[in-house]
């Protein structure tokens, strides 16, 4: 299997490097998985057998992953290359989704699999992505744009096959849990919170995403198409977010003995991200940074999920995961 | 309005009464939750029997207990209770005490409320108040009202809402 990496930052490096790692596992299974290009938003590499540590190495000595500068038509090169399956770890963008809904539905049109960890594609088109993928008889996966390594797709679409999922709820932003998290243990305020995570990293300068529910609604969004069936994007997901937490509210949950945890629900009608009051040992009571789902099926009842939602090699994991699932479907 | 019973009846000791005694429950529409037998418990030659079951209303169960006296079951204990929901909304915002009491009538005025405690704090120098209402509703279309209530509510007053992950 010959592959190429759109986007090479964290996550991009990350599956790179797991690439290099596993070749010991794709060789027990028959395969050879090999990179053979890699670009990120300014340059290119191609080759019949790229060292994952070269480039690594490479982008973080030079900022870039490649010397060629990126090609202005990305979307042809991605038609006219010869590879099997396009890894796309490029960044999220909610309001159009690009560059990657581009890169997808070119790497899927020309009979391509691709495998994602970018939620705004999937979160905006996901029947428009499934559709192209049926027609072209390729396979699009997405373990990692939802949760990192919380296997929640898979273990719904596969262990869970013949089920019929009832409800979903779960935290699946580690940043804002985090965040209520020490609002409720040190009686922070919310902008301090914020501070601490962003200065811990969980956060980004801009954590608008995170704490407006916009992540969460996306991944939302995501499972409704990938668990339930249902058609609908983003902007379909009702999405209030946490900024307008006080310590007040902290406290006033905590008389209650619940916690605050901004939770994500599909179910009994409802498209929804919101700030709820949870009881205290709900298993959606966590604190920390890891992600959880709690489904209702209609056979196994409650089944609840937990992983670390973000990172680079919790995302690769979940990429791996596919990109096993894809070799073994090619078996 | 749902009602949980639990009754301890006294049947006579022939064949076929157990059957007798629970068939009116459930040809009333109620849903019987629990029997226990006391086969070697016997009051003035009558057998011991245990039941708890859901009626929907007072009148149900008023025809169920005369069912019972037609078919000779002696009813030698009630206790009955009405099922509750518990309720919790968390609202956040610039809420004034004004607008508190005119959530806490809107309420009031809502079918099957059983009961609601309000607790609202603020601090002197901040327009933010919060306040956490917490109760009870006796039926569970209830919930869906005061969900749809606080979610409007929240909307056209510009205050965040956090409800209980009851709902």
């Amino acid at each position: 299997m010959k592959v190429l990496i759109a986007g090479f930052g964290t996550v991009g490096q990350g599956i790179a490097e797991v690439i290099g790692t596993r070749q010991s596992l794709f060789d027990a299974m028959g395969e050879k998985v090999s990179i053979v290009g890699a670009f990120d938003s300014s340059s290119l590499i191609y080759g019949d057998n790229l060292d994952p540590k070269y480039l690594v190495e490479k982008k973080k000595t030079t900022g870039k992953v490649g010397d060629k500068e990126i090609p202005d038509d990305v979307a042809s090169y991605i038609e006219e290359a010869d590879f099997d399956i396009l890894l796309d770890t490029t960044p999220t963008n909610i309001d159009h989704a690009e560059p990657g809904l581009t890169y997808i539905l070119s790497a899927l049109h020309s009979g391509k699999h691709v495998i994602t960890s970018n939620k705004g594609p999937l979160a905006l088109k996901f029947s428009t992505l499934s559709a192209a993928a049926d027609a072209n008889g390729v396979q699009l996966k997405y373990e990692a744009s939802v949760g990192g390594a919380m296997p929640i797709i898979n273990l719904s679409k596969q262990l869970l096959a013949g089920e019929n999922i009832i409800s979903l709820r779960g935290i699946l932003n580690g940043t804002c849990n985090f965040i209520l998290n020490r609002m409720k243990e040190e009686g922070l305020p919310f902008y301090q919170a914020l501070r601490e995570a962003q200065d811990l990293g969980y956060a980004e300068t801009d954590p608008t995403y995170d704490i407006d529910g916009v992540d969460s609604a996306a991944k939302v969004a995501i499972l409704a198409n990938a668990i339930f069936g249902m058609d609908v994007n983003y902007y379909d997901v009702v999405r209030s977010g946490i900024r307008n937490i006080t310590e007040d509210a902290i406290a006033l949950a905590a008389e209650e003995n619940s916690v605050i945890r901004l939770i994500g629900e599909i179910g009994g009608g409802k498209l929804e991200v919101a700030p709820r009051l949870v009881p205290m040992g709900h298993p959606l009571s966590i604190g920390g940074t890891q992600n959880m789902a709690n489904i209702i099926t209609d056979l196994a009842g409650e089944i609840t999920v937990s992983g670390r939602g973000a990172g680079k090699n919790e995302t690769a994991s979940a990429m791996l995961s596919d990109l096993i699932s894809i070799i073994r479907n090619k078996e | 309005m749902k009602m949980k019973i639990n009754v301890d009846l006294r049947l006579k000791d022939v064949p076929g009464q157990l059957v007798s005694a629970l068939d009116p429950i459930s040809s009333c529409g109620g849903n019987i939750r629990g029997v226990v037998h006391h086969h070697d418990v016997k009051d003035g030659g009558r057998i011991a029997v245990n039941v708890t079951f859901e009626a929907s209303s007072d009148p149900v169960f008023h025809r169920i207990l005369d069912e019972w006296e037609k078919r000779d079951v002696e009813v030698a204990k009630i206790n009955s209770f009405i099922e509750t929901y518990p309720i919790r909304y968390l609202l956040v915002g610039d809420i004034s005490s004004a607008e508190m009491e005119s959530v806490t009538r809107g309420l009031e005025s809502i079918e099957n409320v059983v009961s609601i405690d309000v607790r609202y704090t603020g601090a002197a120098t901040s327009s933010s108040h919060t306040a956490l209402i917490t109760g009870t509703v006796s039926s569970q279309d209830t919930l869906k009202t005061l969900d749809d209530f606080f979610y409007e509510r929240t909307q056209k007053k510009n205050y965040l809402l956090v409800r209980g992950l009851e709902l």
